[in-house]
């Protein structure tokens, strides 16, 4: 039996009340229901005005120091944002911008992202992985990436949304487990 | 079904008549309609799947062809007898004798999922639409609503000829809460048969189909108060003239189908017909 995942979810959103924070939500229910995992999440919104203040790491203030090591530690990161002018969030880039080169090499990512219509879809492709590809980070091959038609509010309307985040989520909780043992062997050996 | 009942229509959830000969779906439907006294219908659609293509032995490339030539033959057959037809996808027919002729003209519904072309083929034709909401918000859908009409009127109908019908997934019971429990089983494993990926069946968990019980959700699925708000809400946005419910989809047994079937004819559809009769007709004209 393998231990918890530590599952940790970065949602860039500005806003405590958030759409993005819906699917990041939708997303770790589902793990949960497969795996056993324990959660952080982390809001961007809420690491501020310490986060956005800061220029270097040593200039973050404890809470968002501590929010930066729990992405660095996770067995797993979900990275979700929504999409502003045409990309992620400012400050979800500021907030990967403290995050150690390496600290993310060989974990995985799973991607998800928000936006206003269905023009942003390769958000998921063309700007969130290529960022974790520098991280060398295991991207899942599958993100999730919901348009404002999708929800009610925060409500996810769209059946396809749940089918998505189902076939994501079963993809990536054997590879996360996979992953997370090899480190603890190094880490052992 | 049909000697058994007396005031039901009888009419298939979808035709999809691109991988069928129309000259068997109008001999079947004018069977049942002269056995129910004239109460069959045939709601004729592309499809939403593509097994049916290979498996008939069609080309999916004439997706669309198809069903525009078989339409137009089922539309003749409904017209005419002896038949003469030709076409591109199917023999033609000459001076043929289609029997059994039903008394009168058996109604065609054009089933629309959201491919805008497909509103604008049931508009050019002047007949009546069935918009599948198969799930999601189904405000989403009021765009082919007005397509329909706009492209309708261009073509000349009269818009008050033409019927718009909603058509969902649903299940009613007494409580919310039955009606999810009893249902979400069923429609799950009825899911996952129909709806694959990568060769596998796609679960629906609960909080999805839950989610499609919503006020904003298209599932016609909860306690007859909320399946009556929700059509009437739905009323405010489409002015449809009539709501086809697929209900206790995957197999519900047969008690609590009953029970929903009841549910819809005593305590919904009385209330929905007196309300929407007393409201005013929608601006621009009859619906």
């Amino acid at each position: 039996m393998s231990a918890p995942l530590r599952v940790t979810a970065v949602v860039g959103t500005t806003r405590s009340v958030s759409k993005t924070k819906a699917l990041a939500e939708l997303i770790i229910g589902r793990l949960a229901a497969h795996a056993e995992i324990s959660v952080e999440v982390i809001e961007i919104h809420a690491l501020n005005p310490g986060l956005g203040a800061a220029i270097e790491r040593e200039q973050l203030d404890a809470r968002a120091e501590a929010a930066i090591r729990a992405a660095e530690s996770a067995d797993l990161l979900i990275a979700a944002t929504p999409v502003f002018r045409g990309s992620y969030s400012g400050l979800f880039k500021h907030f990967f911008d403290f995050v150690g080169q390496y600290a993310l090499a060989g974990k995985p990512v799973l991607l998800a992202a928000t936006g206003g219509s269905e023009r942003h879809a390769m958000v998921i492709d063309q700007a969130l992985r290529p960022l974790f590809g520098f991280f060398q980070a295991w991207t899942a091959p599958m993100g999730v990436y919901l348009t404002s038609g999708d929800f009610d509010g925060t409500t996810v309307l769209n059946p396809e949304a749940y089918e998505r985040i189902e076939v994501a989520v079963s993809d990536i909780i054997p590879v996360a487990h996979q992953l997370a043992e090899a480190r603890s062997r190094r880490q052992a050996a | 079904m049909a000697e058994n009942t007396r005031d039901i229509k009888l009419s298939s959830a979808v035709t999809v008549l691109s991988s069928d000969d129309p000259v068997r779906v109008f001999e079947q439907f004018a069977t049942l309609d002269l056995i129910s006294g004239g109460r069959a219908e045939i709601t004729a659609g592309r499809g939403s799947y593509t097994e049916s293509f290979p498996l008939f032995g069609y080309d999916l490339n004439d997706y669309s062809e198809l069903f525009a030539d078989k339409l137009d033959l089922l539309l003749k057959l409904r017209a005419e007898n002896p038949v003469t037809w030709q076409g591109t996808t199917r023999p033609a027919l000459h001076a043929a004798d289609v029997s059994p002729q039903p008394g009168r003209e058996i109604p065609l519904w054009v089933a629309v999922g959201g491919t805008s072309a497909s509103v604008v083929r049931a508009a050019h034709l002047g007949l009546p639409m069935a918009l599948a909401i198969i799930g999601g918000s189904y405000r989403q859908f009021a765009p082919f609503a007005d397509l329909y009409r706009k492209a309708a009127a261009q073509f000349g109908h009269d818009a008050g000829t033409l019927k718009l019908s909603i058509n969902s997934p649903g299940f009613l019971a007494a409580t919310h809460r039955e009606a999810i429990e009893v249902s979400h089983p069923y429609f799950e494993s009825g899911w996952m048969a129909n709806h694959h990926q990568r060769g596998q069946g796609v679960p629906m968990p609960l909080a999805a189909y839950e989610a499609q019980s919503t006020r904003a959700g298209a599932f016609f699925l909860g306690s007859p108060q909320e399946v009556t708000d929700k059509i009437l809400d739905q009323w405010e946005l489409f002015h449809h003239d009539r709501v086809t419910i697929q209900m206790g989809f995957g197999n519900v047994p047969q008690r609590e189908m009953l029970k929903s079937i009841e549910l819809l004819g005593t305590e919904v559809a009385p209330v929905v017909r007196k309300e929407i009769a007393s409201r005013p007709e929608p601006a621009g004209g009859p619906r």
